[in-house]
């Protein structure tokens, strides 16, 4: 069983503290609710990009409708993925097997997360004693650096650990007990939990009556299948019915 | 005559806040989708972040010490919004009120000043309605049109998969935040109307939740998979369960998973966690028993 170097196992962490920390602004928003940057990032440190894409796939069906009213996830896709995908190339372990690894994972970062909004209102206490100076510069290290700082320290080594000490374990974990039925219930598990996160935005869309919309369209990938139509095309298909939907309905509202 | 006087001579005192310029509006603008969520708490949210976008403006607009310091104060109150349709709107509404506050104030109108009440309810009021907007289209529709187009490049091994939604979606809320900035500096607290109640912004809405649901479609049809393994036999000819399944309506089975978790969202609010726990059992407990 291969593991990270010190050299990878770093970079990864500096990159989820990157994104966790959120100070590469509104940007981190999809970095850190997709998995698919962080999956990349993990291909490129560990040389597998083509491996660590199609994991992360398989990571992002599950992790689809992930929207963060109020600020708190119930999940972070970013941390799951980095030790998810991780694993997944060290073991040689399937796309199926990922998923269950990046679901547990993904719900213990969410506690990190949160634990963070703790340690900023450290950094809030000293913004109020700037604000009423009018300090900008005491602004800027509370507001951003202080921040930042906590971030880094808060998840450089918790994901470093992750990695370096737990990934071989746990791929190692993961190999030893799928066979057979096991990996038949993950693949199964794997393939049906995509329904959750369409189900999840199909909701936060909220639009019962525009629901044949995704109808049509169910019937039309399951029936058109064979002619192996890409998503760019039916992405044109989906943006002509919006377009004939408001072209429609605003000529009823005129009447 | 008289007041034309007075007013040209006050406007040109060193005392007298300076004109808001587009540029202002980008640096706030970025300043606020720089900090964004960095200094995030659970007792002030996203108020740290607010007051780092306005420091440039309330420097330009307050130029004696105590208005600056009072200004300052006013904006790390509790606050929390989506990053662009709220927090893009709010800064340059936010503008227009303090631009006139102190205007007021140089002029010696103390008492027909925008009050800082008004300023905060203008920002409490509407930081909710707005977020409600922005993250159901921005995080909610937006972000998975683009990824939903991407996904199967990613799929087959792509780093396009992961760049091309990445891409995609910082570069659009860039672009609308910013004039969605603009639109609150020019609208004032208008702008909140326009948004919230303006027919186009109502016709782009429902045209991103069909394009929205259309593309959830297309990906449920492609990668949702469940399928029986069941099969049994009787009186000698096995009967595959998939097969007549297939035979019947091809992709039952994932759709009537999709829209059993959607219904549990229907009923039971949209709780993710409750839902990933349930799906995840009830599909090992078929997988085991040779349903699936």
């Amino acid at each position: 069983m291969s593991t990270l170097t010190v050299g990878e196992a770093l970079i990864i962490a500096i990159w989820v503290a990157l994104v966790e920390s959120r100070i590469l602004g509104y940007a981190t928003l999809t970095l850190r609710f997709s998995p698919l940057m962080t999956g990349l990032v993990v291909g490129l440190v560990t040389g597998h990009v083509g491996e660590a894409m199609i994991i992360t796939a398989a990571i992002q069906l599950i992790y689809m409708g992930v929207v963060a009213p109020g600020g708190t996830l119930p999940a972070e896709p970013a941390i799951a993925a980095a030790v998810a995908v991780s694993v997944a190339i060290l073991g040689h372990l399937t796309p199926q097997q990922a998923v269950a690894i990046a679901v547990p994972v993904g719900l213990l970062g969410s506690y990190a997360y949160q634990f963070r909004f703790f340690l900023n209102t450290f950094a809030t206490r000293l913004m109020d004693k700037y604000a009423s100076e009018a300090n900008d510069t005491g602004l800027f290290f509370s507001i951003i650096v202080i921040p930042a700082i906590i971030s880094f320290v808060l998840f450089i080594p918790l994901i470093f650990i992750a990695l370096y000490y737990g990934a071989p374990q746990i791929a190692h974990f993961v190999n030893a007990i799928s066979g057979g039925k096991v990996l038949h219930i993950l693949t199964v598990v794997g393939g049906g939990l995509a329904a959750l996160g369409i189900a999840v935005i199909m909701h936060v869309i909220g639009k019962k009556s525009l629901l044949v919309f995704f109808f049509l369209a169910y019937f039309m990938s399951v029936s058109l299948a064979t002619l192996k139509i890409s998503t760019v095309t039916f992405a044109i298909f989906g943006a002509i019915f919006a377009g004939l939907y408001v072209l429609f309905t605003s000529k009823k509202a005129e009447q | 005559m008289s007041e034309n006087q007075t007013n040209t001579d006050v406007t040109k005192t060193p005392d007298y806040p300076e004109k808001i310029t587009n540029k202002d509006l980008m640096k706030s603008w970025v300043r606020w989708w720089w900090a964004n969520e960095a200094p995030h708490t659970f007792d002030r949210m996203l108020a740290p972040s607010f007051l780092f976008g306005m420091m440039p403006i309330l420097r330009k607009l307050y130029k004696k010490d105590e208005d600056l310091k009072e200004a300052y104060k006013r904006h790390t109150l509790f606050f929390n919004t989506q990053a662009v349709w709220g927090g893009g709107t709010l800064t340059g509404i936010t503008a227009s009120l303090e631009e006139s506050r102190a205007k007021a104030k140089a002029e010696g109108n103390e008492d027909e000043a925008v009050s800082e009440e008004m300023i905060n309810s203008t920002k409490v009021g509407l930081m909710g309605a707005l977020a409600g907007i922005g993250d159901a289209i921005d995080s909610g529709t937006v972000q998975y049109i683009f990824i939903a187009i991407a996904l199967p490049w990613a799929a087959k091994g792509s780093a396009w998969g992961a760049l091309f939604p990445f891409i995609c979606f910082v570069l659009a809320t860039f672009i609308y935040g910013y004039y969605f900035t603009k639109m609150g500096y020019s609208l004032g607290r208008n702008a909140a109307r326009e948004l919230l109640a303006g027919s186009r912004v109502k016709t782009i809405i429902d045209a991103l939740s069909v394009m929205g649901l259309f593309m959830m479609g297309i990906l449920a049809g492609s990668y949702v998979k469940v399928s029986s393994t069941l099969t049994f036999t009787l009186s000698k000819k096995t009967f595959d369960i998939q097969a007549i399944l297939d035979s019947i309506l091809p992709g039952l089975l994932p759709l009537v998973t999709v829209l059993a978790v959607y219904y549990y969202f229907e009923k039971k609010g949209l709780k993710i966690t409750n839902g990933l726990l349930w799906l995840t059992g009830v599909l090992i407990v078929l997988a085991a028993i040779g349903i699936l």
